[in-house]
């Protein structure tokens, strides 16, 4: 579903994401793990078309959409939940779940979903999201990816800053999405709750692709497991 | 960022304001050079136009419009501190002359003086503020520009101190060559040159450092050392010294102020088009901007209303296409054309 | 006393409205626009026009709000297309310039071409007490026109999917672009509507008073003191802040006169910035 050729990108002309391929298929769950600095965010928001790319090839269900900005690649199926979130403080959790929607108006069956997968979102309709807990926000903002039912979530270090039952809660949700049959794109520094999650993996290090596999062939492999997994 | 973006931040030293200050050498002939030669041109003027006492006023003015665009790119050249008031602290400089030579009876000069040090103390002041307030520049800007609407207002609302609309005649000095045609003109001359030595030797100084570093990377001048608050009200003390100065001569040797006279429509719009033609931080650059705008406001004289016209279009186009100005960007041309034999020679071994 | 405050009331309704269109552009766009006077004024005069070629009252006010709009359109087509490719304090500082020089360009034109020209509106019929005061019909008009206008954009920023979604670009601008909002275009749709709520102030200020040729920078400056005490991009904070500050307006040139009262408004804004810059109800940063 999602193929990135030779992908680099980054600020200024200091490309941060040097010439990486990788790819997604129909149904999968694929992590890319790396360190702080790795060039993780860089990479998911350049691809997402929240920054520009110095050059390479993103095809998203066979169109080319590396270069185009952020609005039209959501409209195409495409569900970013970045690491910051980018919530509308002011705004309340059914508003920003109608808004997930757009153009179109909310869809009560997803909505209805998506309240069902976050009970704690139904709970708090009416409240604005700048006054809601990290765990919280966090829902929200996958929440209103879900809205516009996209094909693929791409998301960007989910569990950041979420008490550890909560980014539990958090994958255990993913999981219940990938059962109905979502593609899920996963940036994680948690290491060991996104290989549970995730089919395959990347290990992104400076910027580039070290290793790919299986998470099995993953966890099994002496680097990772020293880098990533804290056995000595 | 863009290149476009590149080039206006870097013009009007929002973040970075670099070319203008480049090729700065720091022998002291550099610095009298151009400037004596700028000197003995102007000082040429009278000779052509000393006939007409309403021409020579028109250089007085333009004069004085120089200095305000010194003092203006002291403050904002040098430290990226966008003063929407300098019309009003020359007002200060103007009306405070006034009044301290007329209603108390002050001598001209110690007048001048006193007004001088009003008007550094205010832009301080305005300076500490913004700088106590972390203001960026749009507030920067906003706030002085409320000063400058106030300042204005005060004048016209204080009717029996300062003559409100109608203005305030001033009678110190009216019998002394100060009204005559010609002195006036080398009076403000010599202020001129003055002002221009004392922006040419700040750059030169550790201040001019101090300046240029914190325009550059505000924080990482801190970490080098610098107080970025102390310098930027240093600064606006100095500027705001010049515009004072520059306002309370400029009255005396006209003879009438009135609020018009220090208005932003007036002062301000026409310093910022001046220095942003001639180049923001440049030397000379005030200098060309307000010989060549005094020269296009007497042109278009008989148009009226329409000169507003023409000098929207030219903010617009200016600021557009020109965002550096005139001196720097003509310097980038040279420097490119110099550049170009070097690119044609055949690489170096070592590749 | 009385009479004062209800004349406050009356033009902070209006400086509310104006505001708002003003607060929005800066809100969604980070454009200051400071030719925002002269839209006002351009309605006010198309108006004029119209009704002096004979055309008669409605149609005269549709086409003010008509070229109230276009104005805004035209702005963001032309003017504005450098601005937006900067970003944050640049952007600013560069469309500050450039709608300033425009402000220029239509105050010398207008003021040259047509010097003597104002815009006023006459509501028949005589005074209407309200608390014992006589209010001209006028005014009365005005405000509920005014009032009618902040309640249309009320259930529009609320209850309609467009409305939210301009919000949401308010309130984050790439959280919007997340989910298929794009910016680029709530700017230009508040650029329209800000032409629209100038042409609308222009023209219930007619009914009040005389709009002529030369207020347009001062429509600016008011708008602006306004936009800087309710709140960056806070609708609400505009029409609270332009009912308190005409209401001291009003109040204070009653007993200190114009100029001063006017000092009394540029002195709330500048304590604004600094000690609350984010307004009466903008957003805390």
């Amino acid at each position: 579903m999602l193929e990135v050729s030779s992908y680099s990108a980054g600020y200024q002309g200091n490309d941060v994401v040097h010439d990486v391929s990788f790819h997604v298929d129909v149904g999968e769950a694929v992590m890319i793990i790396g360190s702080n600095g790795a060039g993780k965010t860089t990479l998911f928001r350049s691809i997402c078309g929240l920054q520009p790319k110095t050059s390479g090839e993103v095809l998203f269900q066979e169109e080319d959409i590396a270069g185009m900005p952020a609005q039209r690649i959501v409209r195409r199926g495409l569900g970013f939940v970045p690491a910051e979130r980018h919530l509308f403080p002011r705004m309340t959790v059914q508003e920003h779940l109608s808004l997930g929607a757009y153009p179109k108006r909310p869809d009560p069956e997803t909505m209805s979903i998506v309240l069902d997968l976050f009970p704690r979102l139904a709970e708090r309709q009416r409240q604005h999201a700048g006054t809601m807990s990290g765990g919280e926000q966090q829902m929200l903002a996958v929440g209103r990816a879900l809205m516009s039912r996209p094909r693929l979530l791409v998301l960007d270090e989910p569990t950041t800053g979420l008490a550890p039952k909560l980014a539990r809660e958090a994958y255990e949700a993913l999981g219940v999405l990938r059962n109905q049959g979502l593609t899920v794109l996963v940036a994680e520094q948690q290491v060991p709750l996104a290989m549970a999650f995730s089919d395959r993996g990347y290990v992104l290090e400076n910027g580039l692709i070290r290793l790919e596999g299986t998470s099995a062939e993953l966890a099994e492999n002496p680097d990772v497991r020293r880098a990533y997994l804290g056995v000595t | 960022m863009s290149d476009r973006g590149d080039r206006f931040t870097r013009a009007t030293g929002t973040s970075v304001i670099g070319g203008a200050e480049e090729h700065q050498s720091r022998s002291l002939r550099s610095l009298l050079v151009p400037i004596a030669l700028v000197a003995v041109a102007l000082a040429l003027v009278p000779l052509w136009l000393g006939d007409s006492g309403v021409m020579m006023g028109v250089a007085v003015l333009g004069l004085t419009f120089a200095c305000y665009a010194v003092g203006f790119n002291v403050i904002f050249g040098s430290t990226g501190q966008l003063f929407l008031c300098v019309g009003a602290l020359a007002g200060i400089g103007g009306y405070g002359g006034a009044v301290l030579a007329d209603t108390v009876g002050l001598p001209i000069i110690l007048s001048i003086l006193l007004a001088t040090l009003a008007a550094s103390l205010t832009g301080g002041l305005l300076s500490w503020v913004a700088v106590r307030r972390s203001l960026g520049v749009i507030f920067t800007g906003i706030v002085t520009l409320i000063f400058a609407l106030s300042f204005e207002n005060l004048l016209l609302g204080l009717g029996e101190v300062t003559g409100g609309d109608a203005g305030f005649v001033i009678q110190s000095g009216a019998d002394t060559f100060l009204r005559e045609n010609i002195p006036p003109y080398y009076l403000m001359l010599a202020v001129v040159v003055l002002f221009l030595g004392v922006y040419g030797l700040l750059r030169r100084s550790h201040f001019g450092w101090a300046f240029r570093a914190l325009r550059d990377d505000e924080v990482a001048a801190e970490l080098a050392g610098v107080d970025v608050a102390r310098y930027r009200v240093y600064a606006a003390l100095i500027g705001s010294a010049m515009l004072g100065m520059a306002g309370a001569t400029y009255a005396f040797t006209e003879g009438r102020i009135s609020p018009t006279t220090f208005g932003f429509a007036e002062v301000d719009v026409v310093v910022i088009v001046m220095l942003a033609f001639g180049g923001i931080g440049t030397l000379l650059g005030p200098i060309l901007g307000a010989v060549t705008f005094t020269i296009v406001d007497e042109v278009l004289i008989e148009f009226g209303q329409l000169k507003l016209v023409v000098y929207g279009t030219l903010v617009v186009l200016l600021f557009l296409f020109l965002p550096r100005g005139v001196i720097p960007t003509l310097g980038s041309f040279f420097e490119k054309r110099r550049d170009r034999p070097e690119e044609n020679r055949a690489p170096t071994p070592e590749a | 006393m009385t009479a004062q405050i209800l004349d406050g009331i009356v033009f902070g309704l209006q400086l509310g409205l104006l505001a708002s269109g003003l607060t929005l552009v800066y809100g969604l766009g980070g454009v200051l626009n400071l030719a925002y006077g002269q839209m006002a004024v351009i309605s006010a005069m198309v108006v004029l026009f119209a009704m002096d070629a004979g055309i008669s009252l409605w149609p005269a006010v549709g086409l003010g709000l008509l070229a109230g709009g276009l104005l805004g359109l035209f702005l963001d087509l032309t003017i504005l297309r450098p601005v937006y490719r900067l970003r944050g304090e640049a952007r600013v500082l560069l469309s500050l310039l450039l709608t300033l020089g425009v402000a220029f360009i239509v105050d010398g034109f207008l003021n040259w071409r047509f010097p003597l020209n104002s815009l006023s509106l006459h509501v028949g019929g005589g005074a209407v007490e309200i608390f014992g005061v006589p209010m001209r019909r006028g005014s009365l008009v005005a405000s509920a026109i005014t009032l009618v206008a902040f309640a249309a954009l009320f259930v529009f920023f609320r209850y309609t999917t467009l409305g939210r979604a301009v919000r949401s670009v308010i309130e984050d601008e790439e959280g919007a672009r997340l989910v298929g909002i794009d910016p680029r275009r709530m700017l230009r749709l508040i650029l329209v509507l800000s032409g629209v709520l100038a042409a609308v102030v222009a023209m219930t200020r007619s009914m009040v008073a005389p709009v002529d040729v030369q207020s347009g920078f001062s429509i600016t400056v008011f708008a602006l003191i306004v936009t800087v005490v309710g709140g960056l991009g806070s609708v609400p904070g505009a029409l609270l802040a332009g009912v308190i500050l005409g209401i001291v307006n009003s109040i204070a040139a009653t007993h200190i006169g114009t100029f001063l009262s006017l000092i009394i408004l540029l002195g709330a804004a500048a304590v604004t910035i600094l000690i609350r810059p984010s307004g009466l109800l903008g957003v805390k940063e």
